[in-house]
């Protein structure tokens, strides 16, 4: 496939830090989940965070997102201190907390409700991604009744909808099958060219991460610092079978293996003393 | 001393028994056999049929009463309407009161600090305990009945609503808050639907409690009206089957308030969104 350059405008386009951590620290009581991380996010691109689990990638996206509060150093959004929680920020949790009483559209359709838009435009801009996602006929369920696979779809709906600057995904592909991935993540990455919000996507899987994201930052197993951040430079739209991919691939799986294997055999020897 | 520790609220799954027997096509077989029963001892004279007035006689009692030959006529549609007036009243109120004291307790520190002691005392303190000083600050008014229908029934409220705010997903909070919910839509649209399964628990046992006081309260409190008057002013003229009739009406509509008004809104809410609601 060549490269259209229109198409690979949003690495060129960028411009100023969206997102800046510098020292971020994060203790739970006496554990220290994050000790050192820092990492400069620009302004429409599209970030991957990957690292061995319970390394604090969940709770890194809870900073940013303005859930929890940093122990220490400092993280800003277009250059202020977060304070907390706001609809700048669209969250897809791992496990999609939708409530419950609501149906599929009015999970959806919430965040706009709440901003005060009226219910005929919330409902039209909803059903769009309802459509891209694949939920279509299922607008009247109650989430109690929809797979896993669904549930994150409507997540995933849920936080587009109400068009936030910034896009935070944990996991957001986690529970979909392999067909409906390729799908989401095409919609994704169109989405993410078309209205260049900033995404920081947190993914367990090496492949995905080079495939969809200008950078992938590989963190250290707990405490975690940035042990990797490597830049994907390969147009948009990217074809798996490009040589360079399989090269950062194995770059990356290399740095994360080796993670892995130290985290281990650290965890062994404790295990003997 | 006993103290009620509102953290360590049991969820209301354990607060209530399996039903002692399956389903309702044996249980009603029971009751009608019993009946039977009963109706056969008292026509053969196996028992006092003064003490133990025959089914059919209380049903006769039951009919006339609720006629235009009643005395007075219509009493007992009478009784029942100002019994459940009274009722619904109280538990409206504990349910507003409940709710929102039970959410302040379950999500702020001074509310806790405030009413736990509060309700650590109170809550043993039986509901009718409270009437002669109810009686005195309201007089013989339904106000008298109506504050020993909240008393009874909004501890169960506020116990049932502190654990459901303690087992709520923090996370659906976070969403909310990103959306950009203030505190009155958090509070309106994410904790009351979400703590709802518990807030139909609280209903149901607090409304089963508040029922037995208000029976109670009407025989110490009520002037003219109410079946807990009607049962105490039959006991005054022995009137047997009067006393009967009440206990038994008393009981269908314990049994319907309990299951068929709160089983309706919990079939439409809780049940619809497939959350089990705990029995
Ligand atoms: N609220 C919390 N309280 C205590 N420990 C926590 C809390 N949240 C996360 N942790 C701990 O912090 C570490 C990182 O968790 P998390 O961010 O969920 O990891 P990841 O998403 O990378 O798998 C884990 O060891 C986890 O047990
Ligand atoms: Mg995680």
């Amino acid at each position: 496939m060549s490269a259209d350059p229109a198409k690979v405008l949003p690495m060129n386009a960028r411009s100023k830090p969206k997102i800046v951590a510098k020292g971020v620290q994060k203790n739970f009581g006496s554990v220290v989940a994050m000790e050192d991380v820092t990492l400069s996010i620009q302004e429409r691109e599209f970030i991957a965070i990957i690292g061995p689990s319970g390394c604090g990638k969940s709770t890194f996206l809870y900073l940013i997102a303005g859930f929890e509060k940093p122990s220490g150093g400092e993280l800003t959004l277009n250059g202020k201190a977060i304070r907390g929680p706001g609809p700048d920020r669209g969250v897809v949790f791992q496990e999609f907390v939708l409530f419950p009483w609501l149906t599929v559209l009015r999970n959806i359709t919430l965040g706009l409700d709440i901003q005060g838009v009226k219910r005929e435009e919330a409902e039209e801009r909803a059903l769009k991604w309802i459509r891209l996602t694949g939920l279509s006929g299922f607008e009247n369920a109650y989430p109690s009744t929809l797979s896993g696979g669904m549930k994150q779809r409507v997540a995933i709906a849920r936080a587009l909808t109400y068009e936030p600057e910034v896009l935070l995904l944990d996991e957001p592909f986690g529970a979909l099958d392999v067909q409906t991935k390729n799908y989401m993540i095409k919609d994704l990455q169109n989405l993410w060219q078309e209205a260049n919000r900033t995404i920081v996507m947190i993914t367990h899987s090496v492949t995905e991460a080079v495939h969809m994201a200008d950078r992938v930052v590989v963190l250290s197993s707990r405490p975690s610092r940035v042990i990797a951040d490597v830049r994907i430079d390969v147009p948009h739209p990217r074809d798996r079978r490009n040589p360079s991919m399989h090269r950062y691939e194995d770059e990356i799986t290399a740095i994360l293996s080796a993670e892995v294997d130290k985290a281990m055999s650290l965890e062994r020897q404790i295990g003997l003393l | 001393m006993s103290t009620i520790d509102l953290a360590s609220a049991k969820p209301p799954s354990e607060a209530r028994a399996i039903p002692l027997l399956p389903n309702i096509g044996a249980r009603s077989g029971v009751i009608v056999a019993l009946l039977v029963l009963w109706e056969l001892a008292a026509r053969l004279g196996w028992i006092n049929a003064f003490l133990f007035p025959a089914p059919s006689n209380i049903a006769a009692t039951i009919w006339t009463q609720s006629g235009p030959d009643g005395n007075p006529p219509y009493a007992m549609p009478m009784h029942v309407l100002r019994s459940m007036i009274r009722l619904l009243a109280g538990i409206a109120l504990a349910v507003v009161i409940g709710t929102v004291l039970g959410v302040l307790i379950g999500m702020t520190r001074w509310a806790r600090t405030l009413f736990q002691p509060l309700i650590s005392i109170f809550m043993p303190v039986p509901t009718l305990a409270w009437t002669p000083v109810l009686l005195l600050l309201t007089g013989i008014d339904d106000r008298t009945t109506i504050i020993v229908v909240f008393i009874a029934a909004v501890f169960e409220v506020i116990y049932t609503i502190v654990a459901g705010i303690e087992m709520m997903n923090v996370k659906l909070f976070w969403v909310a808050r990103s959306m950009g919910a203030s505190r009155l839509q958090i509070f309106l649209r994410v904790i009351i639907p979400a703590i709802f399964p518990y807030l139909i628990t609280g209903m149901r046992l607090g409304t089963g409690y508040a029922w037995r006081a208000l029976i109670a309260a009407e025989m110490l409190a009520a002037s003219s009206l109410g079946l807990g008057f009607m049962i105490y002013d039959a006991s005054e003229y022995m009137s047997t089957n009067v006393i009967y009739a009440g206990i038994i009406l008393i009981a269908v509509l314990g049994y319907l308030l309990e299951n068929v008004l709160i089983g309706r809104l919990e079939a439409s809410t809780t049940e619809k969104w497939g959350i089990q609601s705990e029995r």
